[in-house]
């Protein structure tokens, strides 16, 4: 039954970046199941980001449709897909994913203050929730008030993910969030975030160019360059 | 608007070096701006206020506005002078209500010294229509006698009875006397302070009177300037010699009937006797304000442009920081921000430095009114405190907020448009 509640349906999906000749992605289709860790690898180049946006619908594609929890996309207006990325979505970077003069605190909560169904999710208090997911990605404590300009890389990447957790969307887009650690942190750091989107009952897309990290999840899926 | 201000508010302390040159460009500008609007705003006061009451002033033929500028507001050197004789025939015409006889020349401490009879406290009117009233004491009768206005009597801290003497010349500087440290006093012959006048905003509070005669009696023993050596008269000796003065430089003359003014110009510039005229005090005014008032719209339109560069500076360097604040507007981008949102952070930044700009500028028109208003007071006539923060001044700081938010639009529809084709993962 739980196979088949896909979270992400991706059918016949092109995408061409202007002023490029070849299309970025095409005749993609992919199916994402609700509580998947779904592992895309891909040479750099080969369009991981790019999809990711798609999924994030910050782009519409060219062809082809996307639907995330049913809703598709492409239909909705730019407002309101703006709206239902924050509700739904979770968004950790390769780096620098912090705003630096904020707190490491004020970071976390920032999907809060644009979501108030975000907000909502937290369970009344955001700032419980926000020092709750710091503490379960072994954060110390006493970091929350100190800027972010301030931590380690391997810090800001569990604040990052952090803020990405806060509110339980449903889906968590993780764009190289490891390339930055070395080999040890990298797999502390994916068993700690992965742990925790199973907690919260998440779904996580995580794309690298670094094919070692595959067996850490349920699934591997290759995207290859055009 | 409740998130996104302390967000604005952090990322602009954290460029705050380069955001502070333009928010001092802005309030540098705004302060150029209120500056001159409020001098102008008192000039314009001031002038309407001062010569209240006088239907005509006569003077030496030459410029009316030189003879307003001397008789009004007790600026400048006379060319010439009128003599005594024309005034007397002048006062004795019909329609002459009545007349003040104006010498000017002496000065105290840098304010000037006005000869008039008493007549002057009883016909001379400010602002609207009032006439001149009395802190204490009473109108001089006797020589040797002053009544000073209310500015003088506050600046130097004079009280009935002290005793003040006299300067030769117009020395509109206290520092002159350091260069002429002996000859020009009138040291010989104090003057008592009989009545110090209340305020009025206008020329009479930096004024002090005295008779006609008490001017002949110190300059008994003077001649081209400078006393005569080996001359002495003593002030009580001073009652032996006529004091009817010989000259005048200006005439007061109030009319029975308004409506003769005219035809009582063409009367007097038709005089006689030597070549005089007459001026009616708000045509001049108004000739005078068209003279200030070119330079003033001129200066107006220059304060205006400075203020547009120092908002085209601030926009400029929010446009300039997009580049450094990419990853940062990506972030806020992923984290649920709307273009419109992405605006409104741009705004409220633009909006804050106009802000902060606009209240540094009216500190520093404050401060500078503070520290200048006196000064001016005393040496110009103008009180540039009563047009503070009136009805045009707040629309004036609204109309910059409002250019300063305008203004912050482009870079902020620039960087919604940047932040979403970035994509949500921030490229370098
Ligand atoms: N903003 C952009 N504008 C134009 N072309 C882009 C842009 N972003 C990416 N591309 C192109 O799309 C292709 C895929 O890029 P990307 O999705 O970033 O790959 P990956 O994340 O797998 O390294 C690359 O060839 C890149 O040059
Ligand atoms: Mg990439």
């Amino acid at each position: 039954m739980r196979v088949l509640d896909a979270i992400i349906r991706i059918r016949d999906l092109s995408f061409t970046w202007p002023g490029s000749r070849r299309p970025c992605l095409s005749q993609l289709a992919l199916d994402v199941n609700r509580g998947e860790r779904l592992f895309v690898h891909g040479e750099s180049g080969a369009g991981k980001s790019t999809l990711l946006n798609l999924i994030g619908g910050v782009m519409l594609p060219e062809r082809g449709y996307i639907d995330v929890l049913g809703r598709p996309l492409g239909k909705l207006s730019s407002s309101n897909r703006d709206r239902f990325r924050v509700d739904h979505t979770g968004f950790i970077f390769q780096q620098f994913n912090l705003i630096p003069y904020l707190s490491v605190l004020d970071n976390v909560l920032l999907p809060c203050r644009f979501s108030t169904e975000r907000a909502r999710r937290t369970g009344g208090s955001a700032s419980a929730e926000a020092r709750r997911l710091l503490a379960a990605l072994d954060l110390d404590p006493r970091l929350a008030h100190r800027p972010a300009a301030s931590l380690s890389v391997g810090q800001q990447q569990r604040v990052s993910a952090a803020r990405a957790l806060i509110g339980r969307p449903e889906l968590i887009l993780a764009d190289e969030p490891t390339s930055a650690l070395d080999p040890r942190r990298q797999a502390v750091f994916i068993e700690l975030l992965m742990g925790e989107v199973t907690a919260n009952g998440g779904t996580l897309v995580f794309v690298s160019h670094d094919q070692r990290l595959a067996p850490l999840f349920d699934r591997c899926i290759e995207l290859l360059a055009q | 608007m409740k998130t996104l201000l302390p967000l604005a508010l952090a990322s602009a302390w954290n460029r705050r070096l380069s955001l502070a040159l333009s928010v001092f460009s802005i309030a540098l500008a705004v302060t150029l701006l209120i500056a001159v609007t409020r001098i102008r705003d008192a000039a314009q006061t001031s002038f309407a206020q001062a010569a209240a009451g006088v239907d005509l002033v006569v003077g030496p033929r030459g410029s009316p506005v030189q003879l307003l500028l001397h008789a009004v507001f007790h600026l400048g050197e006379a060319t010439h002078t009128m003599r005594w004789q024309s005034y007397r025939t002048l006062a004795a015409d019909p329609q002459v209500a009545w007349s003040i006889p104006l010498a000017l020349g002496d000065s105290h401490r840098g304010f000037p010294v006005l000869g008039t009879t008493p007549e002057y406290f009883r016909h001379l009117r400010y602002g609207q229509q009032e006439p001149l009233g009395f802190f204490s004491g009473q109108p001089f009768s006797g020589l040797f006698e002053a009544v000073v206005g209310a500015e003088v009597a506050d600046r130097l801290g004079y009280r009935l009875g002290d005793l003040i003497t006299l300067r030769h010349g117009s020395a509109h500087l206290d520092e002159l006397e350091d260069r002429h440290p002996h000859g020009a006093e009138h040291a010989d012959k104090p003057f008592r302070i009989t009545g110090i006048l209340l305020p009025t905003a206008t020329p009479v509070d930096r004024t002090i009177h005295v008779s006609l005669a008490s001017l002949e009696a110190i300059h008994l023993n003077w001649q081209g300037g400078l006393p005569l050596p080996g001359l002495d008269i003593p002030p009580q000796l001073a009652t032996k010699f006529d004091l009817t003065p010989k000259t005048l430089d200006a005439v007061l003359i109030g009319l029975h009937q308004r409506t003769d003014a005219f035809r009582t110009q063409r009367q007097i510039a038709d005089f006689t006797g030597e070549p005089l005229m007459a001026i009616l005090p708000s045509l001049a005014m108004d000739e005078l304000w068209q003279l200030v008032g070119s330079v003033e719209r001129s200066l107006h339109g220059l304060a205006w442009l400075i203020v547009g560069v120092g908002l085209a500076g601030m926009a400029a360097v929010i446009l300039a920081s997009l580049g450094e604040r990419r990853r940062e507007l990506a972030i806020l981008r992923s984290v649920g921000a709307g273009p419109g949102h992405i605006v409104a952070l741009v705004m409220l930044e633009g909006g804050t430095l106009t802000a902060v700009g606009l209240l540094t500028g009216l500190g520093l028109v404050e401060g500078a009114g503070y520290l200048f208003a006196p000064l001016v007071n005393a040496r110009l006539g103008l009180d540039l405190s009563t047009n503070a923060f009136s009805a045009e001044e707040l629309r004036l700081i609204a109309g910059i907020f409002a250019t300063g938010l305008l203004t912050s639009l482009l870079p902020g529809w620039r960087a919604s448009r940047m932040s979403l084709a970035d994509g949500l993962v921030p490229r370098l």
